[in-house]
């Protein structure tokens, strides 16, 4: 059995290139699997998982609910639009009720940067961050680039922008770590605003002109503005953004070239992407959706491994 | 109670002393020959160091309204075992220390206490940075240092209105200097570290922009305004350059600040959240020059305990602060690698004493700290004297420890 290197998968920064390359050829398998007539394998039978969601989420958790069941595993659901701690229960106190319940395996997302770090400490499951603040979202950057190398046959040597909202962005955050283990170039593009001050001591490419950013790159990752997470003003309308920021047909078709565009959802149509990309030939934003439950199978049989 | 402490060396006037022994006759210390010994109880104190008690200028205090995670009772044993006669407390209590009522609470309660305690008065209400606290009548009840302890004034006209109303009797504003809304929602230093971890950055900005305009207005409206935890090298230059200038401007630094960085927060361990935060290399290292060059008055504990509820969290939801008193010798004995100990000990004898403009007195000694630099132990449940636990070196083996303390006819065994 394949194993990783680390018992729970926390963010790509904790992980190496050959975990992350376990991953693909395990998901490669598993993609297989998905495209039979009967879609599900016992390997996870016994093994209880808890997908605990503090964070309204749609598609991972769908995702998630599904590798799983695919895997066989026994799954509890736990969502809280609010923090627990807001409502008074501390949040190790929350996974520990639910651990009593003897659960193997908790996949959590949640607003706090480190969230997943400090599960992991206090727990004896595996932990799988579904995404934790602005910090990391490791499954959603391994399906990226696995979607990248099935379309482009490697991430190594590739150029791919970020363009968006930076600053806010797990996504991107995961994605840089993961592109560049992987040998990827990474530029970021968006208002200044909504870039890190210190984004370049990462070693990434920035750049405030998206026309320049799209020239430049073979793949292109739009992240979505997060206002919900936008305590305070970073621009002045979304009608100024998408008009300097957004991506339509047009910009596409003035390059030299033709690049991937990719979008982790859910999108804000007509902000950030114009319908005529987002539905277009160039788009492998379904793709993305499809490999999120084989890689998200991947990392929940391989730590499973390791237990 | 009479002591001869045989075979001691003195740290004073940036030299230790060859050992010798020394006789305290319960109000002062004074060198003894060999023939002259007293009949007194005698301590062999080969390889301990010595010098005048230990003066710590920022320590938190939770009586009244946070005594889960500091009480004065549980204040003065940190304080005492680890080598301080007096410290400066926090006026950030609940209410906070604003009026006569806190000031006469604290000083009946702690009137017995080993080390002495210094009354620092809030100088806006509630610590909101508006509305002045009654600055003279407090003055009359034996307040001298004022400030808004953890929270900045960031309103300049208040800050020079208080600069000037202190001036009457030559009061010392001290203050955390940084603009709060360039720090607005921050969690750590911003730079390479908190962009790896998403976390929300603190500004080296936020504190110099701070300490700039402040300056400024000390230069219009005159006063004596003391820089408490700085932490960047941008404030150390602005303050090396108001000393040279003349001004009445003096400066500390956490003890703790000078032995990590942002690099320790990877982790995200909560023990690392502080204010201010934890920042680069560069930054340590203008630190350590500025205490070199006198630029930095004081080392100072910046003793914050927080109880297990306010730091078993999420780190965004945890509060900032770590335990400063009792693991400081083990820090100071870390940090003498880089500076001698003559400094370093000069950063808590003199050093706060001269920002709390008060002299030392030369002849003899009335206060004194003796510690083993090398003696290891465990900082850990048994021998914890805070009411919190909230340090890094929790359940750590440290090396350095105090071994009696004087203050004035007070004496106190450590072990």
């Amino acid at each position: 059995m394949s194993q990783l290197s680390t018992r729970h998968l926390l963010g790509i920064k904790d992980i190496t290139e050959q975990d992350i390359n376990t991953v693909f050829e395990t998901a490669d398998n598993f993609k297989e699997v998905l495209n039979r007539p009967i879609k599900k394998v016992p390997s996870l039978r016994d093994i209880t998982i808890a997908n605990i969601f503090f964070e309204n989420s749609t598609r991972t958790k769908l995702s998630f609910e599904l590798a799983e069941k695919r895997l066989s595993a026994d799954v509890v659901n736990f969502s809280s639009s609010t923090s627990s701690v807001k409502k008074g229960e501390t949040l190790i106190d929350t996974v520990n009720n639910i651990l009593s319940m003897k659960v193997d395996m908790v996949v959590m997302r949640h607003s706090s940067p480190g969230a997943a770090h400090f599960l992991s400490r206090n727990i004896k499951a595996n932990i799988v961050n579904a995404g934790d603040g602005t910090h990391e979202h490791p499954t959603q950057a391994l399906l990226d680039a696995f979607s990248i190398r099935e379309k482009l046959g490697d991430v190594a040597g590739k150029k791919v922008a970020i363009i968006g909202d930076i600053l806010h962005s797990r996504v991107a955050l995961s994605n840089i770590f993961c592109l560049q283990k992987l040998g990827a170039e990474v530029m970021v593009c968006g208002p200044v605003t909504l870039l890190p001050k210190h984004i370049a001591s990462l070693g990434v490419k920035v750049e405030y002109d998206v026309k320049k950013a799209l020239q430049w790159c073979d793949v292109a990752n739009v992240l979505r503005i997060q206002l919900e997470r936008q305590q305070i003003k970073y621009f002045p309308s979304l009608r100024e953004y998408s008009l300097y920021f957004g991506i339509n047909r047009k910009m596409l078709e003035q390059l030299d070239k033709e690049i991937v565009i990719m979008h982790p959802g859910p999108i804000n149509r007509g902000v950030e992407l114009n319908s005529d990309v987002a539905d277009s030939e160039h788009s492998i934003i379904l793709h993305q959706v499809e490999n999120g439950v084989a890689v998200r199978m991947a990392v929940l049989y391989l730590l499973a491994g390791v237990r | 109670m009479a002591v001869l402490f045989k075979s001691l060396q003195l740290i004073k006037d940036d030299k230790i002393s060859a050992p010798a022994d020394y006789f305290f006759d319960n109000q002062s210390i004074r060198l003894v020959h060999g023939k002259d010994s007293p009949e007194a109880d005698q301590i062999d104190c080969t390889g301990l160091y010595a010098s005048k008690g230990w003066v710590d200028l920022k320590c938190f205090n939770g009586e009244p309204g946070l005594e889960h995670k500091e009480d004065l009772n549980s204040l003065n044993e940190s304080l005492s075992h680890s080598g301080f006669v007096k410290a400066v407390l926090l006026p950030n209590t609940l209410p906070s220390v604003q009026t006569k009522n806190e000031v006469s609470f604290i000083r009946n309660k702690s009137q017995n206490y080993f080390s002495d305690i210094v009354i620092q008065a809030s100088v806006t209400l509630n610590n909101q940075g508006e509305d002045l606290t009654e600055i003279l009548d407090l003055h009359h009840h034996g307040v001298n240092v004022f400030g808004d302890g953890l929270l900045p004034i960031s309103n300049s006209d208040r800050l020079m209105k208080i600069l000037q109303y202190l001036q009457k009797f030559d009061g010392i504003l001290f203050d955390h200097s940084y603009d709060p809304l360039l720090a607005i929602f921050g969690q750590m230093h911003e730079g390479n570290v908190s962009t790896r971890l998403g976390l929300k950055g603190i500004p080296s900005l936020a504190e110099e922009v701070a300490i700039q305009k402040n300056l400024e207005i000390l230069k219009y409206a005159g006063g004596n305004l003391h820089f408490q935890t700085i932490s960047t090298a941008g404030a150390v230059r602005m303050i090396r350059e108001a000393k040279s200038q003349g001004l009445s401007v003096t400066a500390d630094v956490s003890l703790y600040q000078l032995l990590f960085s942002e690099n320790d927060l990877v982790t995200f361990d909560t023990n690392m959240k502080v204010d201010p935060p934890f920042r680069g290399e560069i930054d340590r290292v203008a630190l350590i020059e500025g205490l070199i060059d006198g630029t930095i008055d004081a080392i100072v504990s910046n003793h914050r305990p927080q109880d297990m509820d306010a730091k078993h969290l999420e780190f965004d939801y945890a509060s900032h602060g770590m335990l400063g008193l009792q693991p400081f010798l083990a820090g100071l004995a870390k940090l003498s690698v880089e500076l001698p100990w003559p400094l370093l000990i000069s950063k808590v004898t003199s050093g706060p004493l001269k920002v709390l403009r008060e002299e030392a007195k030369a002849d003899f000694w009335t206060t004194m700290t003796v510690f083993d630099p090398q003696e290891k132990w465990v900082y850990d449940r048994n021998t914890n004297k805070s009411l919190s636990q909230n340090s890094p070196w929790w359940e750590n083996e440290l090396q350095g420890k105090v071994k009696y303390v004087i203050n004035g006819s007070k004496f106190l065994q450590c072990d």
